[in-house]
């Protein structure tokens, strides 16, 4: 590990390299304009949920839940569900907040977000000393992204094909992809990691739980056995 | 109307709560031992978890699309190529062959 550079330059390069994360997050984006639009929402509304919860699927379900009649409560709690998963993300960078002053703990939390949690780590599995500034830069870059989407998505409603149509919904999908390969260090990793799929197999497929729990189910359980493991 | 308002609240609260929360913990879990490990372990079988999720909710498409994704990011180690081959290849799949 090298001594870390500039919080600047260190901003300015998680906000470059996000860019093709932030465009695939686009794409659900539009998708979740499109699901705005179905429920009334006017682009100030999707602008201040945008900002304010900054957890695409969640803000997808969540809206899906109003449209389909299920209530304010229902929608709040099905999203809220979906985003479990952040307290873990955010638990595994602590080394990131710590010793950091309130605000910034608060800033950096609040824009931790899936694509640029990863992209951090992928960039430090290559030893990179990138910290704090990268994550809020990358983090930075998201939501002018998400707004920007959402805000076209349910101005243009009509204008916009189906993502499933053109194939850019398994974007995301694809980026993991990639990021879990940068983040395979030996073969230490191998147990954990098939635990984590074989846990996420058998509640999904017999349909046991939702996705969002079998995410955290299957998470949970790779990483205590890697941590309860002698010499891990 | 109200209930938009009610639910962008409520889900804001409970996000950055959720946020905030992981972060204070994460702090007071102790450095060494197992609960290190542990935490230390967390991103890459979360990540695995996720693209489980998602492959697992697919059908056979998904699952080839994901294998030549997987195959291409072992060869290139590039974000970008897995990306543009992963969506090609799902759109190939979706629109020529029938599963």
């Amino acid at each position: 590990m090298f001594k870390s550079g500039n919080n600047t330059q260190e901003f300015i390069n998680g906000f470059k390299e996000v860019v093709p994360l932030a465009i695939g997050a686009g794409i659900y984006g539009l998708a979740f304009g499109l699901l705005a639009a179905q429920a009334h929402m006017d682009e100030l509304q999707v602008g201040i949920m945008g900002t304010t919860v900054f957890a695409g699927a969640s803000q997808i379900i969540a809206v899906e839940r109003i449209v389909s009649g299920g209530g304010a409560l229902v929608a709040i709690i099905a999203g809220a569900a979906l985003n479990l998963r952040l307290l873990l993300i955010t638990a595994s960078i602590r080394d990131v907040y710590a010793g950091r002053p309130f605000w910034q703990v608060v800033l950096g939390a609040h824009l931790t977000t899936d694509e640029n949690w990863a992209l951090m780590l992928s960039a430090r599995a290559e030893g990179r000393s990138v910290g704090y500034w990268y994550l809020v830069g990358a983090g930075l870059m998201m939501l002018l992204v998400w707004l920007m989407a959402t805000i076209a998505g349910v101005t243009f409603a009509t204008a916009i094909p189906d993502p499933r149509a053109l194939g850019t919904d398994f974007a995301f999908t694809a980026a993991f992809i990639a990021i879990a390969r940068s983040l395979w260090t030996c073969h230490w990793d191998f147990i954990p990691w098939v635990t984590s799929f074989v846990v996420v197999a058998l509640l999904i497929l017999p349909g046991f739980v939702d996705g969002s729990w079998a995410m955290i189910a299957g998470g949970v359980a790779g990483a205590t056995l890697a941590g309860l493991r002698r010499n891990g | 109307m109200d209930d938009i308002w009610l639910v962008i609240l409520g889900l804001a609260a409970a996000t950055f709560s959720i946020r905030m929360a992981g972060a204070m913990l994460g702090a007071r879990l102790p450095q060494s031992g197992a609960w290190a490990r542990i935490l230390q372990s967390l991103p890459g079988c979360l990540i695995v978890a996720l693209v489980s999720v998602s492959l697992l909710s697919g059908g056979p498409n998904e699952w080839i699309a994901g294998a030549i994704a997987a195959a291409v990011a072992i060869l290139s180690r590039s974000l970008l190529a897995t990306m543009v081959i992963g969506i090609t290849a799902i759109w190939f799949l979706r629109h020529f062959v029938v599963f």
